[in-house]
């Protein structure tokens, strides 16, 4: 009986998600802190153009990191996850057809959102940027992934977390060509489109997880894609106001040291309480089902 | 190497399952109509502007600018657009008994004509007032710079447009200007107003 648990779970061997997210995260935040330390503390200057390269080279760094830390790794097993790829382009794709113009052209949140009060910009980027994201990330699951891409829990994980990499790819994109920022603030804007795709997505991986490996109550999904909204909307209103320097009559510039920090700050919270939150049900779960003598249930 | 035990994929989902998905459909949709109330709410806010010397009542969008100058009885600009800031200007014109409306429309294109870059006229029309009355429009165009020659800028196309109509002897002029881009988007902000404008 111990040596065919054991074998079955050999055939479900799978690379652990949590240490190659943090891992990413981690490579990505270093990246951004040296960027960041280079033109704040070193004063290092670069031409225009050249500017303009590392701020577009850097907008390929996340997807990137994902290909080798993530999806290559998967295909030294007998079972990979063979969705990855597809979930990353279609959440793309989606964010370029739906996501990006219902935001800026249905939503026009540039007009009316930057100017309210902190409470006022929380909910409004909750109810328009944060549900559209998770709105569209989910249907991408929903149609890609659930049920037949889940095999163990960190499936979801991984899925959420290649949504979060397509989705922000976009983004990250169109906010570097357009704006054309300098290279310490486009890495920073890399940052903080990542880190708030990707606490959403942890958000709707949980969900997901618990409703379908769980059969949880079937509020249980909705709530949490109502925490991944709420979890956009907070960093979405919280960063540019911790990024733009106070205002006075010498005018006002960015401090991009404090947006760094609150970015990391958030992607390792969203991370534990995840992680935390996974790891608990898992447990729950396993020791219910350990209890009858059948792990296959997990 | 840690492994994690698994299963296989489910042919079907339990009922509990598909209610959560509908029910998650649910929750998008009334986020997306909540964020959609919130949009209308704050874009519709409005400020009440009276001016009793000239006679004239008005709301105007919460976040635009208001400013009082000698040369209009007032304005109010949308300052958060980049570029050209949407305007709407209210002035008042003196009228002699044989003045015609379109006399009035020419007046203020000779004066455009000398301080506006590129100024061009795209059209007469009318425009009905809320009271039922018919004002006369003129429409056109010109060119915006910056100020200083030294900021470093693209040149904005704008268009406007004029609604003129003449009351108890004095011609009320409301002009809306905006970048092309946007100028048709913005035309419902002058609808509102004019609609809740009362003289």
């Amino acid at each position: 009986m111990a040596q065919q648990t054991q074998n079955r779970a050999e055939i479900y061997a799978f690379r652990p998600v949590w240490r190659r997210i943090s891992l990413q995260l981690a490579i990505l935040s270093l990246i951004a802190g040296i960027f960041v330390l280079a033109n704040e503390v070193l004063l290092l200057r670069l031409d225009a153009a050249v500017s303009r390269l590392v701020s577009i080279v850097l907008v390929f760094v996340p997807g990137l990191l994902w290909l080798l830390l993530s999806v290559l790794p998967e295909y030294r097993f007998s079972r990979p996850r063979r969705r990855l790829i597809g979930v990353a382009v279609v959440s793309g794709l989606t964010a370029s057809a739906i996501g990006l113009p219902l935001v800026e052209a249905f939503f026009i949140v540039e007009r009316w959102l930057p100017l309210q009060s902190v409470f006022a910009r929380i909910i409004g980027y909750t109810f328009t940027v944060g549900i559209v994201d998770v709105g569209l990330k989910f249907v991408v699951l929903r149609y890609l992934i659930y049920p037949g891409g889940l095999r163990v829990r960190s499936d979801a994980i991984a899925y959420a977390f290649a949504g979060a990499v397509g989705y922000s790819f976009y983004l990250n994109l169109v906010h570097v060509w357009r704006l054309d920022p300098v290279w310490d603030v486009a890495a920073i804007y890399v940052l903080a489109n990542v880190t708030i795709q990707f606490a959403s997505s942890l958000f709707i991986a949980l969900g997901l997880v618990e409703s379908y490996f769980g059969d949880a109550f079937p509020l249980v999904l909705p709530t949490n894609l109502l925490l991944a909204a709420v979890a956009a909307g907070l960093v979405t209103a919280l960063f540019p106001g911790l990024m733009s320097g106070v205002l006075s009559q010498a005018g006002n510039a960015d401090r991009p040291l404090y947006g760094f920090a609150m970015l990391v700050a958030s992607w390792a919270l969203s991370l534990g309480i995840a992680y935390f939150l996974f790891t608990t049900s898992e447990r729950r779960e396993r020791e219910a089902y350990g209890g009858r003598g059948d792990f296959d249930g997990i | 190497m840690e492994f994690e035990t698994g299963r296989s994929p489910a042919i079907q989902i339990t009922p509990r399952q598909r209610w959560s998905i509908a029910l998650s459909y649910l929750v998008i949709i009334i986020g997306l109509l909540l964020g959609m109330n919130q949009r209308d709410s704050f874009l519709n806010q409005t400020s009440a502007y009276n001016n009793v010397e000239a006679g004239i009542t008005a709301s105007y969008p919460a976040r635009w600018l208001l400013d009082e100058s000698d040369s209009n009885i007032f304005r109010v600009r949308d300052m958060s657009h980049r570029g050209f800031n949407t305007v709407i200007e209210v002035s008042s014109l003196p009228v002699s008994s044989d003045s015609a409306e379109r006399n009035l429309l020419d007046r203020l294109s000779i004066q455009r004509a000398q301080v506006l870059i590129d100024y061009t006229i795209l059209g007469y029309g009318t425009y009905s007032l809320p009271d039922e009355t018919q004002a006369v429009t003129m429409s056109y165009s010109f060119v915006s710079r910056d100020a200083s020659p030294f900021l470093e800028g693209l040149s904005s196309i704008v268009n406007g447009l004029d609604i003129l109509t003449v009351r108890r002897g004095q011609a009320l002029v409301i002009s809306f200007r905006a970048d092309s881009n946007i100028f048709q988007r913005e035309l419902q902000t002058l609808t509102t107003f004019v609609d809740n404008l009362q003289f």
